[in-house]
């Protein structure tokens, strides 16, 4: 199942930092970008014939360029659009690697994603998540890293208004 | 003839892309107006005159399909020209939306795609257009 989600998973990821993000993703990291700092997370929770979530998790400073480059600003948009953005990017990825998961007809409710920054509590839980993710995509770009994790539940759905 | 444009999207940073894209794009345009979920675009349905909607499909409060179902029963917007702008995969989902009138442009989208869309379903050409498009074809510079 892993293997099966994993490349999906990193052509979903590719294809949104590039043509939404405008960013050149790489999956080759150097030594800093690996140990990057966090700084947020974005969760998307899905339900249908197979329940889950998508997070991604930024790493190393990527969030304000990020954002810029969507809204096509030269400075960092206020902090609530960066998570705007983050959101939207992992609602696009999780909207895109869905058909792999349940299938090319399979109808998907997506919640509203749920942005967390690094300084607020829950974010060192949701990052003790990743370890559990069914597959995973990591990806270099400017001095961080993204890493989109996809948790697919085995038997019983995950409800969607479960707090993360 | 200007067009007046109606994006619904709960993200307000994509709302910003597709706003940007349409300026960029060279369709003449007259007045933006934004809406969070199905609801609120309903509303400024009834407030303004809109020739192009541009919805999200996954909103809280109302999706964007239910949002189209209500365009589409209510005479005076059945004709209304729509663009789904969404992640949506499934086939039967996209099947429905375009049964219903809707054009389809698929999340991550590049500039181009959206431009081409909007002016098939706005009914105009670079051709027809005065002055030429800031975008007609290639790599779009932000």
């Amino acid at each position: 199942m892993i293997h099966s989600l994993e490349a999906p998973l990193y052509q979903a990821a590719i294809s949104t930092f590039e043509e939404l993000g405008f960013m050149l993703p790489s999956r080759e990291l150097t030594p800093a970008q690996s140990a990057a700092p966090p700084e947020a997370a974005a969760t998307v929770r899905f339900d249908g014939p197979v329940a889950g979530a998508l997070t991604i998790y930024l790493f190393g400073g990527v969030l304000a360029a990020l954002a810029a480059n969507m809204l096509g600003s030269d400075d960092a948009p206020e902090p609530a659009l960066q998570r705007d953005a983050l959101g939207e990017l992992a609602n696009v990825i999780c909207g895109t690697v869905l058909p792999a998961v349940g299938g090319a007809d399979a109808d998907f409710h997506l919640a509203a994603p749920r942005v967390t920054d690094s300084a607020e509590t829950s974010f060192d839980a949701a990052l003790a998540l990743s370890e559990s993710s069914m597959a995973r995509a990591v990806l270099a770009m400017d001095d961080g890293r993204a890493e989109i994790h996809l948790f697919v539940a085995r038997t019983t759905p995950i409800p969607l208004e479960v707090a993360s | 003839m200007n067009f007046n444009v109606l994006v619904v999207d709960d993200s307000a940073v994509m709302r910003g892309m597709i706003v940007k894209t349409l300026r960029l794009s060279g369709l003449p345009l007259g007045e933006i107006h934004h809406a969070a979920n199905g609801a609120e675009g309903l509303e400024r349905l009834g407030e303004h005159w809109i020739d192009i909607a541009l919805l999200d499909v996954n909103m809280p409060v109302m999706s964007g399909e239910e949002m189209l179902e209500q365009v589409r029963s209510n005479p005076e917007t059945r004709d209304l020209a729509v663009v789904v702008v969404s992640t949506e995969r499934s086939t039967s989902r996209i099947e429905r939306l375009c049964q219903l009138g809707a054009a389809f442009v698929q999340k991550p989208f590049t500039p181009e795609m959206l431009r081409e869309t909007v002016f098939r379903v706005a009914g105009v050409s670079d051709d027809s257009l005065a002055g030429s498009a800031a975008v007609s074809g290639g790599d779009l510079d932000f």
